[in-house]
């Protein structure tokens, strides 16, 4: 039986500077940022963008008259 | 995630160490005389694998649970039996591909591969054609391997670019892009040229450390312009390391994605002709598991203490700047190979980007000095220094030789 491989602790993307930083840290160590409410800004703009996208799916899909 | 490439990890290839990738070196034969060749490659091993001996291997591969196979030398279609052994591979359910310079991989050879089932051919180009001419020994190997990119695709199979960067050819990148695209490459792979073999004896080829402040927004720009173009830019694993281009460039996918550590030994195994086994192709003897020859190789891959570093490697292994580096406990010093080929030991590795610019942050940098030289022999290492200095120290770029 193989031994496991080495998982390394994981890191969250710093959605104002884009470095890396570790889970356990509120502020970006490179950029000072809140870590928590730019994740809560991205996250709400990308809902924004599928529910835009699918809006435009849908509109396209509907025959014309 | 269907469709991505089988090399690409699952939860599970962790949980039980699966083999992954391999790269087998099938012969160090070869017919270019490249001047950065990590094996010094040029003859056929006296004692490589016999063809009964790499197809028991690629079974044994298989059985592992192995998906994909890189086939390298030398040059592998040297190897007289090489469609044979593509075709087992292909037969057992892997993936194949082969890393070739390029020089004779006429038509023939491509038709004959791509029937025995090879999917894939990465084409070495170093730089422009005077550049590529120098670097790989043989005038005429550059117009070879742009031939060889367009007869790969002429014959369906997947054609990607690997590059090496270094002071010869980080100037012509952007260039080398545009070549390669027009060419009908899809991928392109680039690497820091290491200080092994024969680029051990030729240091001016190397980058300093702090050239990776160069390095890294243009690799970054370029996989930008690359994927607009058609082209996947894929970072070898010793570039890197956490700067603010980390999740631009290692992003398939998914924007979270990062350098984990080296993978040696974990999801990649490398074999030499001989049968040796190692965790990744370009480490040192020093790093060999044992060979197939004596043992099988389930009992190499799941006990041999050699390919287990990175298992066994803690944060209280690492020294210099990587020990008390921020990243030290995902990074864990780099890529093994570069760390061990510069100072004989891995575990601190100055080629990373995050460490250049907190240096530069500094007002410092660190440069490298070669104070011993490579004894000679296939996958082998000289030694270098590090001096710390300003920044704006005036000295030149090329690594010195004792300066």
């Amino acid at each position: 039986m193989a031994e496991p491989a080495r998982i390394p602790p994981r890191l969250r993307l710093c959605r104002g500077c884009a470095r890396f930083v570790h889970l356990d840290r509120p502020a970006c160590l490179y950029c000072g940022a809140d870590l928590d409410a730019l994740e809560a800004a991205h996250q709400a703009r990308r809902a924004a963008i599928r529910a835009a996208a699918e809006a435009l799916r849908q509109a396209m899909s509907r025959p014309r008259t | 995630m269907a469709d991505l490439p089988v090399r690409y990890t699952r939860a599970e290839d962790l949980a039980n160490r699966v083999p992954v990738t391999i790269v087998w070196e099938i012969t160090l034969a070869c017919d270019l005389a490249c001047q950065h060749c990590g094996s010094r490659a040029g003859r056929r091993r006296r004692d490589e694998l016999n063809r009964d001996e790499a197809l028991d291997l690629v079974a044994q591969l298989a059985d592992l649970g192995a998906r994909e196979v890189g086939l390298i030398g030398g040059e592998a279609y040297l190897r007289k039996d090489w469609i044979e052994i593509v075709a087992a591979i292909r037969a057992a359910g892997m993936d194949c591909i082969i890393q070739t310079g390029g020089r004779n991989l006429n038509d023939e050879r491509v038709a004959r591969a791509a029937a025995a089932g090879l999917q894939g051919v990465g084409v070495s180009v170093d730089g422009l054609r005077e550049v590529h001419d120098e670097l790989r020994g043989v005038p005429g190997s550059f117009d070879l391997a742009i031939a060889a990119i367009r007869r790969v695709r002429a014959h369906g199979l997947v054609a990607t670019v690997n590059t090496q960067i270094n002071n010869l050819s980080l100037p012509q990148l952007r260039e080398i892009m545009d070549l390669i695209i027009e060419a009908g490459a899809t991928n392109w792979q680039l690497a820091l040229t290491v200080a092994m073999g024969n680029a051990a004896d030729r240091p001016e080829l190397l980058l300093q450390p702090w050239r990776m402040l160069e390095v890294m927004p243009l690799l970054a720009e370029l996989a930008g312009e690359g994927r607009e173009r058609g082209l996947f830019l894929q970072l070898a694993n010793n570039i890197g390391y956490f700067g603010p281009h980390e999740s631009a460039l290692r992003n398939l996918l998914d924007e979270e994605v990062y350098f984990e550590g080296c993978n040696a030994g974990d999801l990649l195994m490398g074999i030499e002709a001989d049968g040796t086994i190692k965790g990744c192709p370009g480490l040192s003897r020093h790093y060999a598991g044992g060979n197939v020859r004596d043992r099988r190789l389930r009992d190499i891959w799941e006990n041999a203490e050699p390919i287990a570093f990175n298992r066994r490697r803690t944060v209280e292994d690492l020294w210099g700047f990587c020990r008390t580096c921020d990243y030290a406990e995902v990074c864990m010093g780099g890529c093994t190979w570069t760390s061990h080929a510069l100072f004989g030991r891995a575990g601190n590795n100055p080629m990373c980007h995050h460490r250049a610019l907190e240096m530069d942050r500094q007002g410092l940098r660190e440069r490298l000095v070669k104070v011993k030289d490579a004894p000679g022999h296939s996958f082998d290492h000289g030694e270098f220094a590090l001096v710390v200095e300003p920044a704006n120290a005036r000295v030149p770029d090329r690594i010195l030789v004792n300066g």
